[in-house]
């Protein structure tokens, strides 16, 4: 038997489709995750203790559950309570509130690493409190931050596979899908992996740069 | 409030002895994939990360190489790459189980994983050390094992753990390939007539008593082992 890949290659621009969507997948949950993960870690940090445990309750639950069954848990759960969620809808927030509670970790340690004495600096010198935080805090926890921050895009990027499970068009899903109808399996899911490793390349290249650009983080790419 | 009542109503026909069994030993099987995948995953990315050095393996298209296998592995989604493994063993017309083809997608992903972890444990010790140690003539390998290493144990231990229990978590994935762990009971039960409340609620109650468990036990090797180096070094203070 010996790998063709003829046939496999006329679905590339289904699959790179497929690719655009997990994508856009990973950059809606990264962007609400990071969202709920500053409010978690304000809560953290600065809350009190009633405030405080319900957010470590839902920082250990997640971090310590796989997200498929998270997913699974929301699809198949939910209904029971009335509450219907389209299977996009399911995997966006459950890897939303799978990554919200991880983004919480990291951003406070970002919290942690502010220091008394910066910002007695900044009062010194006159600085409002809102110059204090675009040009004091915000780059230093940026900085400190940055490394965490892109390893957890590019997980949450491998993570958008376990749509597929669900139905949700996304890369894995038209390659489960191509293996139905051509039955070249290794071939369609060795481009997969292959279009996979492209994409996470490219966006920690991206990101590499941007980091560079933007906020000057000296951190190597690999 | 009918979902506590239905819960309530529900759990004594959930919560048999045989019911109970199928779980423990779905969970058993959970523990055994991700195990036996991460040990040999591990042997696996020791190899990989010690035949990366510079002072071991001279040859540098060897460690381009390992560091392209590393490097791919690690940006293939888990699910696709046991597709890949799956697939593989269906070519090859070799007749493997579905648990050794899980055992053998969770240890390749962990060997690469791993490799990266433990290099940068070897990156956190001064380079002048293997240089101390070769111009003493002690052979690379010896000069790995009794002068390296002990020093680099902090730095891979902390992030071994985690990948330990990421990998536990990601087992769930098998689920897809049919074999029977934690998540495909929860699916079986589900389709037996259980709600799906409390057969996933049950299965990610054991998901987080399992991976919790791990991560203690990781915290406090961690604990032991930051408390042992800071007691040895303490003889060497005065000079």
């Amino acid at each position: 038997m010996t790998l063709q890949y003829g046939q496999v290659l006329s679905y590339v621009p289904d699959f790179l489709a497929g690719a655009w969507l997990s994508l856009q997948i990973a950059s809606l949950a990264f962007v609400m995750g990071l969202i709920i993960g500053l409010a978690g870690a304000a809560v953290l940090t600065y809350g009190g203790i009633v405030a405080r445990a319900p957010v470590r309750a839902y920082v250990s639950f997640c971090t310590n559950t796989p997200q498929l069954v998270q997913i699974f848990f929301l699809f198949f759960a939910l209904p029971d309570m009335g509450i219907i969620l389209s299977p996009y809808a399911a995997v966006l927030i459950g890897m939303t509130l799978n990554a919200g509670a991880y983004l919480t970790e990291i951003q406070r340690a970002g919290f942690q690493s502010i220091q008394r004495a910066e910002i007695d600096a900044a009062e010194t010198l006159g600085f409002s409190r809102l110059q204090t935080v675009r040009y004091v805090v915000a780059p230093h926890i940026i900085r400190t931050l940055y490394p965490a921050l892109s390893n957890q895009y590019i997980i949450m990027m491998l993570g958008t596979s376990m749509a597929a499970i669900f139905g949700v068009e996304e890369l894995t899903a038209r390659a489960l899908n191509a293996n139905a109808t051509t039955f070249r399996s290794i071939e369609i899911f060795s481009l997969t992996a292959l279009i996979y490793i492209g994409l996470t390349i490219i966006a920690s290249a991206l990101l590499y740069v941007l980091g560079r650009a933007l906020f000057r983080v000296k951190a190597r790419a690999f | 409030m009918g979902i506590i009542a239905g819960l309530i109503e529900e759990a004594p026909r959930f919560f048999t002895y045989w019911n109970m069994l199928f779980l423990a030993n779905a969970a058993l099987n959970t523990l055994l994939v991700s195990l036996i995948g991460c040990l040999s995953g591990y042997v696996l990315g020791f190899a990989i990360a010690t035949f990366r050095l510079p002072q071991i393996t001279p040859l540098a298209p060897v460690r381009g190489a390992l560091i392209l296998y590393v490097e791919a592995i690690r940006r293939i989604p888990f699910l696709v790459l046991l597709m890949c493994v799956f697939f593989s063993f269906q070519l090859s017309g070799v007749q493997a189980s579905l648990f050794m083809i899980a055992v053998t997608a969770v240890a390749l992903r962990m060997s690469a994983l791993s490799a990266e972890n433990i290099r940068s444990g070897y990156e956190a010790v001064h380079t002048r050390q293997w240089d101390a140690a070769l111009t003493m003539n002690i052979p690379p390998l010896t000069a790995l094992f009794r002068i390296i290493l002990p020093q680099s144990w902090r730095v891979i231990l902390p992030p071994s753990t985690i990948h330990t229990v990421s990998m536990i978590k990601e087992t769930s994935l098998v689920s897809q390939i049919g074999f029977l762990e934690l998540t495909f009971s929860a699916r079986m039960l589900n389709q037996r007539g259980f709600s799906a409340l409390i057969c996933y609620g049950s299965v990610l109650v054991l998901y987080f008593v399992i991976s919790y468990a791990f991560s203690a036990v990781g915290r406090y090797a961690e604990r032991k082992l930051v408390h042992q180096a800071r007691v040895r070094r303490v003889p060497a203070m005065p000079a």
